[in-house]
């Protein structure tokens, strides 16, 4: 009886219809982030530059959003920016997004307070409904330049006085 | 991107796997020659038994522990995208595997000795492609999810990376002695060559995002991995080279690698028979006790080094005379170096996957079959008892094989029936991890001198096999030529 019963059940095996073109329909976008540029300076280092001054300057080279693979599948996504500054001084930090020739793309721009008790945090939106994606894909470098919008001999009663810029990128990527 | 896709995909759910090579059908199945193979202390009754070339014994399996075929291709309107999330990023776990076993039997011969005859000598030769992956479950995530949003101060598991593949041709030389009335013993040495082998079994590490100590997130990656090849390099260069001998070249190579051309192994078998009573038997088989030294045809690929950045930084006034202005190039470079990826040749050991069977038996149901036909009595009797003359048996299997991440096992109950002199069929209920429905049925049917045998598995499942977990085939032929006392 138990080996009838099997016996019966094998005839009947089949394969319900398989759509494997569905393949093509897969999406894989994930968020990547990852931190991008930290700028740090102690009060004494920007007094020493003098008043009223250009304390920093520097070009950089970055490619992480220009690389052909990367730039191509860039959907969306924001730069963050966090800015503590504990020194007695009013501060200007630009970011300046330039291309292959050296030709600003776009400039994030920084005017700081002395002594904030609380970091200044931006959040830049790109692709949809923000800035255009095609910034960063043709970013081959960044100049970050600081200012010292006061004088050359205040100093801040904190501890260990400084000016910080945190940046970091979180990004959606199409994979697939 | 999408070959690479393809290939996953492929890799996982179209090979399937090696479930767990669990042949409960045969095990045991006494009027098969190829049982010897599962048991090579298994009670022989034959005097000499020849397998018919190439198709004496063909075995398939594939099995998966996870998503199935028609979880995500059915036609079922589904958005393939929410498939792939809801039935297998968010429910199949690390020690989920896809694994497919095939053997094919070259030839397969057996006599009994004729001064000694209750020895019962075999021999022969067959390959066998096991392949077994596990779900890589914290790579795919990283891979859908990435390692922002809810995923910052989560730790990715690099060790989820778990493979094991290889290709085999045995050479193999058994002994069975029966040695007295309740006890047969049986042992079968084996020689491996290797066609290819890869194995990526000991990875560590892992890939984290958190807030960082200076910039708002730091990536971390703690890597040691390896992937170990022995005899793929030259397929894929033959393939590679695309030259108009391709074909020809392919089956030079394979053909010397079967031949012992590559690497080489050896290993053993070793199985008991013991009658507890007259009616109740109890049997135990180790199986593939050994490994191969794969020293030809070697590329190994490491992954070794501890990485960590929060970007680009600048300390002020200590990197004011830093004026490079390759930092992001640095940056990289850095990580490059301190995460070193290398190849080598050197050469490893593979142990083969160590297999145990167990079993008891109850034999009921006089049949009242003459001795002296087909039954092997003047080596298989004893005390006017042999099982051969029951009709019925039942019983309970145990199955067990060491796979790269532990000990899999699978419980089987049986009922065999000897219909007249020609036929035995043999139905199987087993339970492991693929499935709690694995119900099979085996026939061996003896005409003359002709035996031929047909065993499926998981027969619920062919009701839609693209949504089966498990599935497995095996067939073969034999020249029988039995005791006639």
């Amino acid at each position: 009886m138990l080996f009838a019963s099997i016996l019966i059940l094998m005839p009947s095996s089949c394969m319900e219809e398989q759509d494997f073109d569905q393949f093509d329909d897969l999406s894989i976008t994930p968020t990547l982030a990852s931190g991008i540029f930290y700028l740090e300076s102690d009060e004494e280092t920007i007094n020493s530059y003098g008043g009223f001054g250009t304390f920093y300057s520097q070009t950089m080279n970055f490619d992480a959003f220009n690389e052909t693979y990367v730039a191509e599948r860039l959907l969306e996504g924001v730069i963050i920016y966090e800015i503590e500054n504990t020194t007695s001084k009013r501060l200007d930090i630009s970011i300046e997004f330039l291309d292959e020739s050296g030709n600003p793309l776009y400039m994030e721009g920084f005017t700081v307070e002395a002594n904030l008790s609380e970091p200044v945090t931006r959040e830049v939106a790109y692709g949809p409904g923000g800035l255009s994606l095609s910034i960063l894909a043709n970013t081959s470098s960044l100049r970050v330049t600081g200012r010292n919008l006061g004088d050359a001999t205040s100093t801040s009663s904190h501890p260990e006085p400084k000016i910080s810029l945190s940046s970091a990128a979180e990004f959606i990527f199409r994979l697939k | 991107m999408r070959g690479l896709l393809i290939t996953i995909l492929v890799a996982t759910f179209g090979i399937y796997s090696t479930h767990a090579q669990n042949r409960q059908l045969l095990y045991d199945f006494n009027e098969i020659p190829q049982a010897l193979m599962l048991n090579p202390g298994m009670k022989t009754s034959q005097r000499w038994h020849v397998g018919v070339p190439v198709i004496s014994g063909l075995f398939f399996q594939a099995s998966t522990s996870g998503v199935t075929v028609n979880d995500l291709f059915a036609d079922d309107g589904v958005d393939f995208t929410t498939k792939v999330q809801e039935r297998v990023l968010d429910v199949m776990t690390r020690r989920d595997d896809f694994s497919s076993t095939s053997q094919i039997e070259g030839f397969n011969i057996g006599f009994r000795g004729r001064n000694r005859p209750d020895d019962y000598y075999s021999f022969g030769m067959y390959g066998e492609m096991d392949i077994i992956s596990y779900w890589p479950k914290d790579l795919a995530l990283l891979a859908f999810e990435g390692n922002g949003g809810s995923n910052i101060g989560r730790s990715f598991d690099l060790g989820d990376l778990k493979l094991r593949g290889e290709m085999v041709n045995v050479f193999h030389f058994g002994i069975n002695r029966k040695v007295n009335n309740t006890w047969t013993i049986g042992a079968r040495a084996k020689l491996y060559s290797s066609i290819f082998q890869f194995q990526s079994i000991k990875n560590s590490g892992s890939f984290t995002t958190v807030q960082g100590q200076d910039n708002i997130y730091r990536s971390t990656i703690v890597a040691d991995m390896q992937l170990q090849t022995s005899g793929v390099k030259g397929f894929y260069d033959i393939i590679d080279e695309d030259t108009g001998t391709t074909r020809k070249d392919l089956k030079r190579l394979f053909t010397e690698r079967v031949l012992l051309g590559g690497s080489l192994g050896l290993g053993f078998d070793a199985g008991f028979t013991h009658q507890l009573n007259p009616q109740t038997t109890v049997t135990g088989s180790i199986l593939d006790v050994g490994f191969i030294y794969n020293s030809n045809d070697v590329w190994n690929y490491t992954l070794e080094g501890t990485a960590s950045t929060e970007g680009i930084t600048v300390f002020l006034p200590e990197d004011i005379d830093d004026v490079d202005n390759d930092l992001w190039q640095d940056l990289v470079d850095e990580i490059d170096e301190a995460l070193p990826h290398g190849e080598n040749q050197s050469g490893y050991i593979s142990f083969r996957p160590i297999k145990a069977y167990g079993s008891i038996r109850y034999d009921f149901g006089e049949g009242g079959r003459n001795w002296s036909e087909n039954c092997g009595c003047a080596i298989n009797t004893g005390g006017g008892v042999n099982s051969d003359f029951y009709r019925n048996s039942v019983g309970g299997q145990l199955y067990m094989i060491k796979r790269p991440r532990g000990i899999q096992a699978a419980l089987t109950g049986f009922y065999q029936k000897r219909v007249g002199r020609g036929l035995s069929l043999k139905t199987t209920y087993t339970i492991d991890k693929y499935s709690l429905t694995n119900i099979g049925l085996g026939l061996n049917l003896q005409a003359g001198p002709v035996n031929f045998y047909v065993l499926g598995d998981n027969l619920l499942g062919y009701g839609n096999i693209a949504d089966s977990h498990y599935a497995s085939l095996q067939f073969g032929f034999n020249i029988i030529s039995w005791n006639d006392n």
